[in-house]
């Protein structure tokens, strides 16, 4: 195999093991919204988490039977039964949101972002359309930090300019980047819009921005912090 | 209100956590509903109807097997109890969007389960994703005979399943029941942990090529 399709592979294995930690509801919130973003760029990726929920109900339809408690089902009907009078009274209401909020935010150089966020990342973010949310990190790169609840998960937005070098650097922790336009490359090869980088710990890169438009990548990095559910499986594929 | 008790069957076992010393394919045939046709069509009854002794069927055949998957996933009993009677509740509350062109009845409840057991896990009380949302899929619109090959698609997959070695289509069981059941392969074969690990990627890559082969 040459070096390409080596990485390429590499590629594929880790978006693999990502796409089955999200359904067996291994990763964190953070990770699950980055696939749900990747899923929604990449229709390979979208037809691979198809056939795993469809593995989910076979797997589901071939368990052996345990019998619920005494009694089960009538205290079920009985949910539903008030729950369809609290409904017919007006008592329940919808908690849809307003998913429709297409997100776009003006950067600090008054520039206005041309791409917008795709939706399943726009829907968690709050407002990025304050100045403020944004800072410089250097020439050509500006960082936008996104915070979760119930997480201390680190999570960026970044904006590089076209064709800015990104000063070589080392990660505390590992970093999963997506890329949600333009690209980048790096000495583990070139990554588009959809594509999905992962940095481990102590990996040091020197990622350079295609210079045929801006690059956004949205990045997750676990650090040192300890999680109760950490990167789920994919850390230990990789490191099989 | 009346009572749905005398509708539920007996089940073959109780109490267990159950194991996975059974073939594949005995899943549908081994119960009151015949088919996953049928499946289907009391979803879309609880959903267009509110019909009730619709639901009562699709509780007998669904809320013993989340329990089982959920005890298999190593959740402690009175949780998975309770977890499955929640899914229950949701399938009728979802029941509305239920479309048996994008999935089977199923894999649509799996979705269910699935988030029903991440929100308890997670405890944060934040919505969770809607995996049927079409927002979840790519932009480009489906071509017609895409969307109505969906129930195929499920149908070919279980054909693919069977085609596994038995090893293997242990390994993609496996793949769904996280950590504490990896540690069980390991120890019941022998085998280091990590090469069980590269057996369940294994058996995922040999599922999908059996996949392709059939679309072909």
């Amino acid at each position: 195999m040459n070096e390409q399709n080596k990485q390429k592979a590499k590629k594929d294995e880790v978006i693999s093991a990502l796409l089955l930690d999200y359904v067996t509801g291994a990763l964190d919130r953070p990770l699950e919204i980055l696939v749900e973003t990747h899923i929604s760029l990449n229709t390979q990726s979208a037809k691979q988490l198809r056939m795993l929920m469809q593995l989910g109900g076979v797997l589901l339809e071939e368990c052996e039977p345990v019998s619920l408690s005494e009694g089960a089902l009538d205290a079920v009907m009985n949910e539903i039964h008030a729950f369809e009078e609290a409904k017919a009274n007006n008592e329940y209401s919808s908690s849809s949101q307003n998913r429709d909020n297409v997100v776009s935010f003006i950067a600090p150089s008054s520039e206005k972002l041309t791409t917008h966020l795709p939706r399943p990342l726009a829907d968690y973010i709050p407002d990025l359309s304050c100045d403020k949310s944004w800072r410089r990190i250097s020439k050509g790169l500006s960082q936008c930090r996104i915070t979760f609840n119930g997480t201390e998960v680190e999570a960026n937005i970044y904006r590089i300019a076209p064709g800015t070098a990104i000063p070589v650097h080392s990660h505390e922790g590992t970093e999963v980047t997506l890329v949600l336009a333009g690209g980048f490359t790096d000495e583990t090869g070139a990554f588009g819009p959809g594509d999905i980088a992962i940095q481990e710990t102590g990996a040091t890169h020197k990622p350079v921005a295609d210079d045929d438009g801006e690059c956004i990548v949205f990045a997750i990095n676990e650090g040192n912090i300890r999680l109760a559910n950490p990167i789920g499986r994919v850390l230990s594929y990789l490191v099989n | 209100m009346e009572s749905y008790s005398n509708m539920r069957k007996i089940d073959l076992v109780s109490g267990s956590i159950p194991s996975f010393n059974r073939p594949m394919g005995t899943g549908i045939l081994n119960d009151n509903v015949s088919s996953r046709a049928e499946l289907d069509a009391l979803l879309t009854k609880v959903g267009r109807d509110k019909d009730k002794t619709a639901f009562a069927a699709l509780f007998s055949y669904f809320a013993p097997r989340l329990k089982s998957f959920l005890l298999r996933l190593g959740t402690d009993m009175s949780t998975a109890e309770e977890l499955a009677q929640e899914a229950m509740i949701m399938v009728w509350r979802r029941a509305e969007t239920f479309d048996p062109k994008q999935a089977g009845a199923s894999t649509w409840i799996f979705t269910i389960a699935r988030n029903k057991r991440i929100d308890r896990l997670r405890r944060d009380g934040r919505p969770l994703p809607d995996m049927l949302d079409p927002a979840m899929m790519p932009d480009q619109p489906e071509t017609g005979l895409e969307a109505v090959n969906r129930g195929e698609e499920e149908d070919k997959l279980r054909h693919a399943m069977k085609k596994l070695p038995e090893e293997q289509a242990k390994m993609i069981f496996a793949a769904y029941y996280e950590e504490k059941s990896h540690r069980e392969i390991a120890e019941e074969s022998g085998l280091p942990l990590g090469t069980v690990k590269s057996r369940i990627r294994l058996a995922l890559t040999r599922l999908r090529a059996n996949l392709d082969e059939i679309e072909r």
